[in-house]
């Protein structure tokens, strides 16, 4: 209560505005650095805002002892969270492109290692890159997407050291293709609701 | 988007890693948020918990959110999915819910009614409820005409504060005050149903 929040203040009718969205930034960093503080105006925010509610629909009438609960039992979970840091306002449109297309090329950077890796030390005949690419591509040559000009034997898929060169299955050309493609298109920037969907289902730990 | 969101000044805030200003919006949204995920889940008793799962997973993709939709749309998406992951989850483990329900009848004296309830949904609180209904609706009565106007333009329908200095032929800055004062008068009338028993834990 140590701040200047009382009743019939300049400073409560800030957060009236605040709660309205009608207020600059500065504003509302000045609430929220009386919020820490001050029990009047954290009162104060809740009651402001049951209001609306029940003018809305009575049934969002909650009391204040539940609602409180939920908020002290947030809070110690909040604590555990790292800080959130978004990049600056300003620089948002470049960092927005990049993160757009980092993952794709990440995932297009992991297979071309991968490929490369298979292409510089195929020709040697080691067979640990070949094993690795085999464990690789099984998912994409079950796709339907396989022509059927390129059917074989149900063998399973692998490199082989033929004479000294290596040979690689004809069914890993249409993946390979695909992938090309994908870190193509990338630079361009794919659909961000991939993106998105990511972030709010898999981020959390 | 056709109107800035009104929670913009407070998520800017959060992005720039101030976490009060992420309570100032749990304050706001908790009650809306519980009762959508109630009308999806069945078990009252999960509602919270997936509230609060909720609001986590919120605030940890904060830094994603652009601001495309209202936050509000963007914080009802969150809720919808992490509830349907919580179905999802007691599907697949129907006993975790079970054995937590069997503990609860072993060390409850409570009636079997108040046993099917949760803490949201006792008599208690249920009365609770309405009678903070009952008081603002009575509180609303008992403003002026053009406190009450102002108060019900912005929170039933919306409208922005230019909006209403237009409808209701005044400046912004008396549609600010009156909103103000409206908001004060009706949480005085609440106040001795709002202190709370456990203290100022706000």
């Amino acid at each position: 209560m140590s701040s200047g929040f009382e009743k019939g203040s300049a400073a409560s009718e800030q957060l009236s505005a605040l709660a309205d969205g009608e207020v600059d930034a500065a504003a509302a960093g000045a609430a929220c650095a009386a919020w820490k503080t001050d029990t009047e105006l954290r009162r104060t925010w809740h009651a402001w805002h049951l209001i609306g509610d029940v003018l809305r629909s009575e049934d969002l009438a909650s009391s204040a002892e539940r609602d409180q609960r939920f908020l002290v039992a947030l809070r110690g979970r909040l604590a555990l969270e790292p800080v959130v840091l978004a990049p600056a306002p300003a620089a948002a449109p470049g960092r927005r492109a990049g993160g757009r297309w980092l993952l794709p090329s990440a995932v297009a950077a992991g297979f071309t290692l991968v490929v490369g890796t298979f292409v510089v030390l195929g020709p040697m005949g080691t067979p640990a890159p070949a094993t690795t690419l085999a464990r690789v591509t099984p998912p994409a040559v079950e796709s339907p997407v396989v022509p059927a000009s390129v059917r074989e034997p149900a063998a399973p898929v692998q490199a082989v050291a033929v004479n000294g060169r290596m040979i690689r299955d004809p069914r890993l050309e249409p993946y390979l293709v695909a992938h090309k493609q994908f870190a193509g298109t990338s630079a361009l920037g794919v659909p961000s609701t991939f993106l998105r969907a990511e972030t709010v289902d898999t981020e959390p730990r | 988007m056709n109107a800035p969101d009104v929670d913009t000044p407070l998520i800017e805030r959060v992005k720039q890693g101030d976490v009060k200003a992420f309570e100032m919006l749990v304050v706001k949204y908790q009650r809306r948020i519980e009762r959508l995920i109630g009308r999806m889940v069945r078990d009252v008793d999960l509602v919270p918990d997936i509230a609060q799962e909720t609001f986590i997973r919120a605030y940890r993709a904060i830094p994603q959110f652009r601001g495309d939709s209202a936050f509000y749309t963007w914080l009802y998406r969150i809720a919808v999915n992490t509830a349907k992951k919580a179905l999802m989850d007691l599907k697949r483990d129907p006993l975790v819910t079970e054995s937590a329900r069997a503990n609860r009848e072993e060390d409850d004296e409570r009636s079997p009614v108040e046993n099917e309830l949760s803490d949201g949904e006792t008599p208690d609180a249920v009365l609770a409820s309405k009678q903070i209904a009952a008081a603002v609706n009575f509180a609303i009565e008992g403003l002026s005409e053009e406190l009450r106007q102002a108060i019900t333009l912005r929170e039933i329908e919306g409208l922005s504060y230019e909006e209403i200095a237009e409808l209701m032929n005044c400046p912004i800055g008396t549609v600010r005050s009156r909103i103000f004062r409206a908001r004060e008068a009706i949480a005085t009338r609440l106040r001795p149903l709002l202190d709370t028993r456990e203290g100022d834990r706000w």
